[in-house]
């Protein structure tokens, strides 16, 4: 079973897209901010990461530029509700890139390719 | 017999007569000299010369004093005559010899050149102050002339001389030392203005009475003329200096004048009868009329409104009140016509160099680019923040709805697909519909720019209220709330200030909700309140600490920007508003943070008074 760890700091938010991707049929571990975030990426050793851009302590971006100094393979996926975010240029070391929505069929759809169609 | 006695009888007549001619002569023109200059030096000296000169008075030695202004001290100014015998006979063998005429000898020198100088100086120390009952006192007040004879006594008939020595001023006795002189008072009609001293020290003559009348006719000729040109040169200095002091204010009116008008502001002047006194031409610009038709007028004439107060009425409390008066950005509305230009007016009092007020100044400074400026960077700061406005809400408004959305889509595919739905999420929903809401509110109450409704409040009613208030969720979280300055300390006071009620407990309910959202179980939230004056205006200092500490000292004040936050959740306007509502009770708001006493919050606010209540 393939495991995700989704890193966001809103509970409702974490707590929504951790039942949406076990519906979807993954093993879901979740962290409410970066240091957590990048602890459970060390221990837990997830398939696939996706991370909120607006956190508290370490954001987003810090915690990206972490793992990836890390780890140059594991596919993830960054969302933020700012979408002119997608401008930055230190996103671009996510694989993807999302605009958080209410409707989560692009959001599983991503998960979906990036761990299947590699 | 009888013939030669006549005969004798005939020539002593014809000598007197000879005599009085020669005097009359002499007089005459030494007065004709003396008219020919107004130099006062100068007509002493001819008259002291005159009343010397052999072929006329002949005198031994003349000394005049001059009488101050107040009139009460006699000053020594010239003297002609020599100090000893030898040097008179010397001086006057050579005057004799070279027969000079009354005129070349008032022009020759060598009375002055010679020994009388030590007489002269010794003449010019002397200050005699008039001494009532005394000789000198006796002579001016009499206005004749006083016949001192010491070697007489009591015992002799001959009451025409003055005898008793201890009448005379000492000055006088010193500078005279020979026991007969003759002081002639200088009178001009009924002013007194000096004295003159003369003896005949080195041929011992005897003064006549003719003598003495002739003396009292140059006396009362030489006051006049001393008088006149006395009067004169005081006419002729008061002339100059007033031509001065002309040239003075003419420069310094031109100069002040130049200034006035180069300045870029508008100035007038009115006096205390509203008369409009001066202005510059900026002023008669705003009153689209020339300065000759505004100068002289008064300014009710004119009907000046400075928004929509009355000129007049605004010049009149100055003066009354004497104090400043002034008016921020207002328009002025001349004759019903409005100005396009906005103003800072002014009303000064001015005052005489007495401190009596004279009128009012006005000073009215365009300030129409400035308050253009001031809006456009208003608007800029205003489109900057609600840029960033836009951004927070955004963002805060997307997670709530990413929630909403995101359980409603799931609650709908749990029941199409198995037709079952978990009443916890939906739970998720109306939570995040609250939190929604309250953001909202947030947004709504900061961005309101209605106008609090201010009324006279206890703020002590408002502290208790938020204490009771935010006590209940303290005491779950097992937090302490103190107040330092004792507990009845708002129960103690009235603090009355001018203000909103509802805003207040907000802007309160806020602070003291962060100080204990940022305490941990078994912490204290401190309040302390604290009455202070300055300058007069008595304000009331709270504070309220909380032991945590907040990092990055230098962003501190970033504390207040808005959409700021270090909680997870909170819009970042709660202390936007907290300082938003302090500032509009004109009060202020600081922050303090560190390691040792955490984070203190100083309210600064104006009271109106203070009642104790007993």
């Amino acid at each position: 079973m393939k495991k995700v760890l989704v890193v966001e700091d809103e509970t409702s938010i974490r707590n929504l897209y951790k039942e949406e991707l076990i519906d979807e049929g993954y093993e879901v571990i979740t962290a409410g901010n970066g240091n957590e975030g990048y602890e459970l990426f060390k221990k837990e050793h997830p398939d696939l990461i996706t991370i909120d851009l607006k956190m508290p302590e370490m954001n987003g971006i810090e915690l990206l530029d972490k793992i990836r100094k890390e780890d140059k393979n594991i596919p993830i996926i960054i969302y933020s509700a700012y979408s002119e975010f997608t401008q930055n240029f230190s996103t671009w070391a996510a694989n993807e890139y999302l605009v958080k929505s209410s409707d989560l069929t692009e959001f599983k759809s991503k998960v979906r390719e990036l761990l299947f169609c590699k | 017999m009888a013939g030669e006695q006549d005969k004798i009888v005939e020539e002593q007549i014809i000598k007197k007569y000879e005599d009085l001619l020669r005097r009359y002569n002499i007089l005459n023109r030494i007065s004709r000299i003396v008219a020919s200059t107004t130099e006062l030096d100068k007509i002493l000296s001819i008259t002291l010369k005159g009343v010397t000169f052999g072929d006329g008075f002949g005198f031994n030695r003349a000394f005049l004093f001059l009488l101050n202004q107040k009139m009460d001290r006699l000053t020594g100014r010239l003297a002609i005559g020599t100090e000893t015998a030898e040097e008179a006979w010397k001086i006057w063998g050579e005057i004799q010899k070279e027969n000079y005429s009354l005129e070349e000898f008032i022009s020759q020198e060598k009375l002055n050149d010679q020994g009388n100088l030590s007489l002269n100086d010794r003449l010019k120390k002397i200050t005699i102050q008039i001494t009532p009952g005394k000789i000198i006192d006796q002579c001016l007040t009499g206005g004749e002339p006083v016949n001192v004879d010491l070697t007489k006594n009591s015992l002799d008939e001959n009451s025409d001389y003055f005898i008793d020595a201890s009448k005379i001023e000492n000055e006088i006795l010193e500078l005279i030392q020979y026991p007969k002189f003759c002081l002639i008072p200088l009178i001009s009609r009924t002013r007194k203005v000096g004295l003159l001293v003369v003896d005949n020290k080195y041929n011992n003559r005897e003064i006549t009475q003719d003598d003495m009348t002739f003396l009292m006719m140059l006396g009362s000729f030489a006051a006049s003329s001393i008088r006149n040109t006395i009067i004169y040169n005081e006419l002729k200095e008061s002339l100059n200096n007033l031509a001065k002091v002309n040239y003075q204010i003419k420069i310094l009116k031109e100069y002040n004048e130049n200034i006035i008008e180069s300045i870029p502001l508008s100035m007038f002047v009115v006096d205390n009868n509203f008369i409009l006194t001066a202005c510059n031409k900026n002023f008669s610009d705003i009153m689209h009329t020339s300065k000759e038709n505004l100068i002289g007028k008064n300014i009710r004439n004119f009907k000046i409104f400075v928004n929509d107060f009355n000129l007049i009425d605004e010049i009149a409390n100055v003066m009354s009140e004497k104090k400043i008066e002034g008016f921020y950005k207002v328009k002025i509305v001349m004759n019903d016509v409005t100005s396009d230009s906005i103003f800072n007016l002014m009303l000064v009092l001015l005052k005489d160099s007495k401190d009596s007020i004279d009128g009012v100044i006005g000073i009215l400074e365009d300030v129409t680019d400035l308050v253009k400026l001031e809006k456009s960077l208003q608007e800029a700061k205003r489109f900057s923040e609600l840029g960033k406005f836009s951004a927070t809400i955004a963002h805060e408004i997307r997670n709530p709805l990413v929630s909403i959305g995101g359980y409603a889509n799931r609650i709908k595919r749990r029941y199409i697909e198995k037709k079952e739905f978990d009443i916890n999420d939906i739970n998720i929903i109306t939570d995040e519909i609250k939190r929604l809401e309250e953001i909202l509110k947030d947004i709504l109450d900061y961005s309101s720019d209605k106008k609090a409704d201010f009324k006279t409040i206890n703020l002590c009613e408002v502290l208790r209220y938020c204490i009771d208030l935010v006590k209940i969720s303290a005491e779950q979280n097992n937090i302490n709330i103190t107040l330092l300055s004792g507990e009845n300390f708002l129960d103690k006071y009235n603090l009355i200030i001018n203000g909103s009620y509802d805003n207040l407990k907000q802007a309160f309910i806020n602070l003291l909700n962060n100080a204990i959202e940022a305490s941990t179980s078994k912490q204290t939230v401190y309040m302390d309140t604290e009455i202070i004056e300055d300058s007069g205006q008595k304000w009331i200092k709270i504070k309220i600490n909380n032991k945590a500490f907040i990092q990055n000292e230098k962003d501190l004040y970033k504390i207040f920007l808005p959409f700021y936050t270090t909680k997870i959740h909170g819009t970042g306007l709660g202390l936007t508003l907290t300082k938003k509502i302090i500032e509009e009770h004109s009060g202020n708001i600081d922050v303090e943070s560190n390691r040792e006493n955490g984070t203190t919050f100083t309210i600064k606010l104006p009271l109106l008074r203070i009642d104790e209540n007993v």
